[in-house]
This record gives structure tokens, sequence and C-alpha cells, in this order.
């Protein structure tokens, strides 16, 4: 039931307390660290997220500010070219009658008028200031200024309007005119102005003023190669995926790099979500992050496009790093688990250890060394002390018992059956009325000296020829009771008599053999004492030819006749027991028989030469 | 002891778990990234072909989106049959995830079209077909809806006198015959006033030739049409050559500067041009969904867009005429 019980609880299937503190420590452990990892992996994507955020912001601030810059110096030269008298002259000065003269470029005020060939003149004059400004600028692409389709100026001056072109129905030139002195700012456009030339550009435009309020419309543009812009946005690198994009004031595309895809319905663009959103960025579902730039100076919206799990690439590194380090923690925390634990279960092993010995009886190893000074040491103080304890009642216990069966042998050893008394008596009385003194004289010594004999009972041991002796008495006796039916021979070798054994352990043997052997045996029977060494044992046995016993009674053999009413008193199995117990289990008394033919009764006895001799 | 060696192996089958772990996923990983290599073999690589570039920058875009790795070939120039079959077999050898593929030639480019498919190798047919059908996917195109295009176009300008010449590029090419089946279906009943159709075999000179020589065998003829761009600028110039822009009214096929020229001068009443940036994306595209092993459509119409002089200059169609 107990059992059953503890393997409901956790851990309680391991069959350690050590397994289980490991598994206890292992669990903990990685409970904690998988929390760590969650909390700092979350983290990292975040922050991931945040810091691309303000990275992809500032990079397309830089595109704003870029922008800005160009159109600023665009819009600088058109605020010098607008108040540029060569301009203004060429443009708004009134045509001079036929040969005003050649002084005909001086002219007093701001406006005045010039002749063809002066006007020709000024023209060359803007074209060498257009001239210079492109020359030092690359990204300006076209420049020039036009009255009407009436007159103008077109970059380096060489270059012709395109014919099929009416420059006044040009988006960029009405604009200007509408904006009444201000600059405008196109979208990106195929400027096709200029014959045989059609560049993608940016075009800012300017209406110019003469001092005269009454001066015809008259526009300057410039033009920003779109290529600038296309290479602003394009250098920059939002990963694979990622790309930017710009929006003019009303959501129209400046540049795209997939234009002609959004234009062909292939792809889309998020353009009114870009244009309601006044956060800094959002993210779509469909994992992309949208950073979003406004320029106040043009009103354009630089567009940053990431694409998430690219942006987490390297977080994903990161992540590598942290699993890593999670890993190998845990492994050095399981390795130190392990000792750790170890160290605490040592003495409990320790414990367990001696408390089996002590299970085995084997109370000389079971005391331990108190190591530590806690429960566990104090544990262990508690089972030495009960240890010892236990070992001294054990001891007492043994002690008791030893002197209690001593005394008990004693006591038997000093009986002599008062039946055979009376009996041997009683023959004594029948021969001396039969006049039989010889017999009387034989038996009556012999009673005396086999009750001399238990009545020197102060001594355990004797010598062999001594045990022989009394048995002889006890034989004489019960020989002349059984006249015709006992014989007896003693075979004892000389070399063993004077030895010494514990007394009375051979005449129970020939009692035993009288009474079961050749009482119940038709005829006389024969009794054969023999005594001699082999293979450093002493051997004594009683052979008898009387009815012998089958398996059945010799099983028992050693219960019956404790108190038998005939028998001199001292049973087999105290015969046994004793020498057992002066000599050790393995010696004793072993019984050999066929029924009808015989029994052979042997007692094994340790042979110690001398020393055995002394006593 | 006994318990140690315990420990070591929950260790060493702790460490291998991690391993396993880590390699499984960065497998994954590696599978997912790998790059697909696809070769586009164009008709031409020409900086100064509109088309072939625009189909260029469309599939360059594609290779982008998609992240794979894009390889363009390309003769010199349209006519170098034997160079642009040379490039195939190379593509062959470097055994790409697909090949998308533009036939230089009607007939004799079959032959090595279906060298790509026995390699196990997708194919994706790129602006015309060839004399049989091949390859998973065709993304060109629909030279009869173009052609339509014109007729339904022109037909606003047909009366009881016009009569109507066609001149065509190469005879019995399918774009030829395609475009010049929808002008007439566009026309309709209208397509009996055409009385004569002329092949220039892509050359601006021979183009400018035949028109001169069909206008004088027909000289009532008052509108014509050219099928690419060769046919329609060499048409147009030897019409304004002869001083019959006024007379004349033309409607031409793909784009190019001198078309535009010709269209801003009111030469070309209009031109039909054709998404040629759309085009290269898309083949890209269907390059890498038969690569994926994913369903493809059989055929898949890259579009065209018919230009007047009035939208030239719209947000839309200025990025598909002048590509920058």
């Amino acid at each position: 039931m107990e059992r059953g019980k503890s393997r409901g609880r956790l851990f309680g299937g391991f069959r350690s307390v050590r397994s289980s503190m490991i598994c206890s420590f292992a669990g903990l452990i990685m409970f904690a660290l998988l929390i760590f990892l969650v909390v700092s992996l979350n983290y990292t994507q975040d922050t991931v997220l945040d810091n691309s955020v303000d990275y992809t912001s500032q990079l397309i601030g830089q595109v704003n500010e870029d922008i800005d810059s160009y159109i600023s110096y665009m819009e600088n030269i058109s605020m010098i070219v607008s108040i540029n008298s060569d301009v203004n002259n060429f443009l708004f000065a009134e045509d001079a009658p036929e040969g005003a003269g050649e002084e005909g470029l001086r002219l007093p005020s701001g406006s005045g008028s010039v002749d063809d060939v002066g006007r020709q003149r000024l023209a060359e004059q803007v074209a060498v200031m257009f001239r210079t400004l492109m020359d030092t600028r690359q990204d300006i692409t076209n420049i020039g200024i036009f009255l009407g389709n009436e007159r103008y100026v077109l970059n380096r001056g060489w270059e012709r309007v395109n014919p099929y072109v009416d420059v006044t129905q040009l988006s960029w030139y009405q604009e200007a005119l509408q904006a009444e002195g201000g600059a405008v700012i196109s979208t990106s456009h195929v400027q096709n102005v200029v014959y045989d030339s059609y560049d993608w550009v940016v075009t800012l435009s300017r209406r110019i003023r003469g001092l005269d309020k009454s001066d015809p419309d008259s526009v300057f543009f410039v033009d920003l190669n779109y290529n600038s812009i296309n290479s602003l946005c394009e250098k920059l690198h939002l990963g694979d995926k990622g790309y930017v994009f710009i929006l003019d004031k009303q959501g129209g595309l400046i540049y795209h790099p997939r234009q002609q895809l959004l234009y062909s319905g292939l792809k889309t663009e998020r353009i009114s979500e870009v244009m309601a959103c006044r956060e800094e960025s959002f993210l779509t579902e469909d994992q992309y992050l949208y950073t979003i730039s406004r320029s106040d100076y043009t009103g354009w919206t630089v567009v940053g496009v990431a694409y998430v799990p690219e942006l987490l690439e390297h977080a994903d590194e990161a992540k590598n790093i942290y699993v890593l380090m999670a890993g190998i923690l845990l492994l050095v925390a399981l390795f130190l688990a392990a000792i750790l634990s170890d160290q605490i279960t040592r003495p409990i092993k320790t414990l367990e250890g001696s408390m089996k010995e002590v299970e085995r009886g084997d109370f000389a190893h079971a005391i331990i060394r108190e190591t530590q000074d806690n429960e566990i040491g104090r544990l262990s103080g508690s089972f030495n002390r009960m240890t010892e304890q236990i070992q001294n009642l054990m001891e007492e216990t043994r002690k008791v018992q030893q002197a209690k069966r001593e005394s008990e042998l004693k006591v038997l050893q000093s009986q002599i059956n008062p039946h055979f008394l009376y009996n041997t008596l009683d023959s004594i009385i029948w021969m001396a009325e039969w006049g039989k003194n010889k017999e009387v004289v034989v038996m009556t010594s012999s009673l005396a000296k086999l009750l001399r004999q238990s009545i020197s009972n102060d001594q355990e041991l004797v010598q062999i020829s001594q045990e022989v002796a009394y048995t002889e008495s006890y034989l004489t006796i019960q020989k002349m009771r059984y006249r015709d039916k006992l014989e007896y021979e003693i075979l004892v070798k000389k070399e063993i008599r004077e030895l010494a054994v514990i007394k009375l352990i051979l005449q129970p043997l020939v009692e035993n053999a009288i009474y079961h052997g050749i009482k119940y045996k038709k005829g006389k029977g024969l009794i054969r004492i023999l005594g001699y060494r082999e293979a450093g044992c002493i051997y004594l046995k009683v052979q008898d030819d009387g009815v012998g016993m089958d398996a059945e009674t010799m099983s028992h053999i050693y219960e019956k006749h404790v108190q038998d009413t005939r028998s001199n008193g001292v049973g087999l199995r105290n015969v046994q027991e004793r020498i057992a117990l002066y000599y050790g289990p393995e010696y004793g008394l072993s019984y050999e028989s066929v029924p009808g033919v015989g029994t052979t009764a042997t007692i094994r006895l340790p042979d110690r030469g001398e020393e055995q001799r002394n006593i | 002891m006994k318990g140690y060696r315990r420990m070591a192996g929950l260790g060493l089958l702790l460490v291998l778990a991690l391993a396993i772990g880590i390699g499984v996923y960065r497998g994954k990983r590696h599978r997912e990234s790998r790059t697909l290599d696809i070769i586009l073999i164009q008709k031409a690589i020409d900086e100064t072909n509109d088309f072939w570039s625009s189909i260029h920058e469309g599939a360059k875009m594609a290779a982008r989106e998609y992240g794979v790795n894009l390889t363009v070939w390309g003769p010199g120039s349209e006519r170098e049959v034997e160079e642009a079959h040379a490039l195939i077999e190379e593509a062959i050898a470097q055994k790409p995830d697909a090949i998308a593929l533009a036939p230089i030639s009607y007939e004799e480019t079959l032959a090595y079209a279906r060298r790509i498919e026995e390699a196990g190798i997708p194919l994706i047919v790129v602006d015309s077909v060839m004399a049989e059908p091949v390859g998973r996917c065709v993304v060109a195109t629909d030279n009869v809806e173009g052609g339509y295009k014109m007729g339904t176009y022109m037909r606003q300008f047909v009366d009881e006198n016009t009569v109507i010449g066609i001149v065509g590029h190469v005879q019995g090419s399918s774009t030829a015959r395609e475009r010049e089946q929808g002008f007439r279906q566009g026309l309709g009943e209208d397509q009996e006033k055409i009385v004569d159709v002329v092949f220039c075999e892509s050359s601006f000179a021979l183009a400018r030739e035949v028109t001169r020589k069909m206008l004088e065998e027909h000289p009532e003829i008052n509108m014509i049409a050219g099928l690419n761009e060769y046919s329609s600028v060499g048409a147009a110039e030897a019409v304004r050559d002869l001083g019959l822009e006024d007379r004349i009214h033309m409607v031409g096929f793909d784009s190019s500067k001198q078309e535009i020229q010709l269209l801003e001068a009111g030469i070309f009443d209009a031109i039909v041009i054709q998404r040629a940036f759309n085009m290269g994306y898309l083949s890209i595209e269907k390059a890498v969904w038969a690569a994926r092993g994913e369903e493809l459509p059989e055929y898949e119409d890259a579009g065209t867009v018919l230009i007047t002089k009035e939208n030239i200059y719209t947000e839309e169609n200025q990025k598909l005429l002048f590509p920058f």
C-alpha cells in the first residue's frame, strides 16, 4: 500500500533520492531557463523592430534631406535667374525700332528696348550662365526660360524646343503661372520640351515677373535628373525584399521600384494607408514594416518598407546564441546538481549500507563516521548508538541463553534415570537372592562407577578413555540384564584414548542402540564401539546389528527419548546440541541405517592433537 | 560509479538532442532560403532595344522580389540564331532550376526547347511560341488582342474612300500573322479595304523600300498599319519622306524613341505597345512557380496598351514608353 501511494507522487518513480533530486533540480533549472529564454527572445524581437524603425527612419530621413537640398538648390537657382537683369532684359525688353544703334544693350533702366542682335547677345549671355550651372551640377538635366512660345533660352543655348510641343500647355508651365511667383515642384515625369530628348526629371518652375506688372507670362524651369533621386533610393538597402518609395503631396508616385507593376495592376501599394498614417511607422499583417518620413519643404513622403522576417534574421543569430547559452548553462547546472545531490545523499547511502549490514547481523562494520553536523549527521549518531545498544542487548541475550542451556545440560548430565537405577538394583537383588555373588559384585561395582562419574560433573571435559570406561560400565550392567541378548566390542585406537572430549556423548548412543536396535532383534545382538582419527577429525562410532531404522524413524531420531523413562535421560538431541555448541555447527552426530541390517551412529569431532590432550 | 555513468549518459543525450535540434532548425532554414537558379535567354541583349531592355528590367525586378539568382543571356541581335541555340545548350549544362526562353526561331528552336524539357528543367516560353506547343507556360503578348486594338482605333478614320496597306515584319512569323489577324478583326467588315500586305524582314531600310513600292503600286492607299517597330518606323519614314503624312493615317506597333517622335509629329495616329517590363517580370515569376512545382496557367498575357498623342505623358504610359 505504501509503495503504491509513493509511486503517485512527483518523482516518486525514482528508486533513489539522488535521482529524484537531480530530476527536481533539472526541472527547476529548465523551467527557469525557459522563462529566461522566452522573455529574452521576445525582448530581442521587440528591440530589433524598434531599432529597425529607428534605423529606417534615419535612412529615409536622410533621403528626404538630400531631396530637400536638391530642391532648395534648384529654388535658389530659380531665384538667381529670375532677378538676373540679362534674363529680364532678354524676356521683357521691348523690341527696339530698326537701327536704334549699337548701344541698344545699354539700357537706362530695367525696361528698355533692344534690337534683335542685342536680344541675341542677351540670349547668349543667359545661355552662358545656364551652361555654367549645368557644368557645375551634373544633376541638372535641363534649364530654361520661356516667354510663351515666343522666345526662349534652353540649356546650353543650342538645344531646340520640341517642335511638336506647345510649351504653354505643359503642366509645369501652367502651374508656375498659377503660383504667382512661387516655386512649383512637379512630380516625376518625362520632360519632352527639348527636341530629341525624353529624360525622366523632376521639374521646378517659377514665374518670372518683370518690373512692369503688365509684363507678359514668362516661366523659368529647371529639371532635376530623376536618376539622382532614383539612386538615392536604390542605394538604400533595406534587405532583399525591402525598398523605398516616394509620394508627392497628393499621393502620386514620384518614385517606386515597381512603378510599372503597380500601373499594370500586378502589384498594389498601400498608398492611401501611408497618406492616412500619422505615425512614424506601421506594420502590415503580411509582416511588412512601413516607415514614413514627410518633408515640410517639398511636401513629399519618403517611405521605407522592410520585410520583418528579414530584419529578424539578425535577431535569429542572437536567438541561437541564447539557445546555445541556455544549453550550456543547463549542462553545467545538471553537472553541479549531480555533484551536489551526490554530496548530500552520500551520508544517506552510507547509512543505508550500514543498515544492511545490521540487517545481516554484522555489527562489527555497522558503525559509521559522523561527518556532518546536520540532520543526517545526527541521524548517523543516533543510528550508531542504537546499533551499539542492540549489539549489547543481543550479546547479553546470547550469554543468558548459553548460561541457561549449560545449566540445563548440567542438570541433565547429573541425573541417572531413577528407572534405570531401580531396574539395576532390582537385578542385583535377584542375583543376590540366587546367590550369584560374583555377578552381584560386577554389577554393583559397575553401577558404582556410573554413579561416581555422574557425580563428578564439575569438569565438562573428560578423556576419551574415561568416556569409554563409563560407557563400558553401562554396557556391563545392560549385558548382565539382557544376558543372552547383548554382546559388545570396544575398538578404540590407542592414540586417541587420551584426547579430551565433552562427556556423556557416547553412552546415549549405546542406550539408543540397545533400545531401538538390539531389543527388538531375535537372538543375540552385537554393539561395537569404534574410535579413530581420520583426515583431521576424530570419529567415534556405535554400530549395532539390530533391526535398523527406516527413513521415517531416522528423521525423528533427535526428538525421541528426551523424557524416555527407561533411558539414562541424556537424549540424542542433547548430545548433538552440546557438540555443536562446544565444537561448532560443522561437528556433531550422524546416522546411517539399513532396516534389518543395523545402524551406525557416528560422532564427528575436531582433532586438535596435543592441545586437546591437556585439558 | 553507476550513478555517474547514468548522469554522463543523460548529459550526452541532452547535448545530442540540442545538436539535433539546432541541426534540424538550421537545415530547415537552409532549405527555405536556398536560392533558385533561373536562366533567361532573350532573343537579343541590346542596350538600344527598348523592348528587350524592358524585359531584362522586369526579369531583374522579379528576381529581386522572389530572391532568385537570375542569369540573362542572349545573342547580340535577333538574327544570330546559331549563337542563341548554343546559349540554350550551355544553359542546359548549367542545370538551373528553370529556364525562361524567348525562342529566336519558330521552327529551329523547337528541338532545343525539347532538349531543355528532356533534361528535366522546367521551361517557360517567353514572347513568342514555336511550331509545336512546348514548355510549362507561355508568357507573351496577346498579339491578336494588340492587332485588334489597332483595328478598332483606326476604324474611326475609315470612310468609303479608305484604302488600307499593311507593312508586316517577317512573313509567316506567328506575331505578324496574329497581329494582322487581330487588325482585320478590329476593322470588322472594313478589312475588305486592305489591298496589300508587304514584309520588311525586320529591317528599317527594307521597310522604307517596300512601303515606297507599295505606295507606287497603290497610290490610292490612305491608311497604313505597321506590325512591329521596324515595319512601323520604316513605313512612317517613307510616308514622311514622300510628304504624304497629311493624307495617310498610320498606326504602328511597339515602342521606340523614333516611334514616339513620329507619334508626337502626328505621322502616327496611334501606336500599340507591349508591356515588355511585365513580360520579363511574369516570365521569371512563372519560372519560380515552375521550379517550386506550383500550378501554372498555360498562357499568361503580358498585355498591350494603345497610345495616342494625347496620352503619351500620362503617369502610367510615360513609364511604359520611357523606361529609364
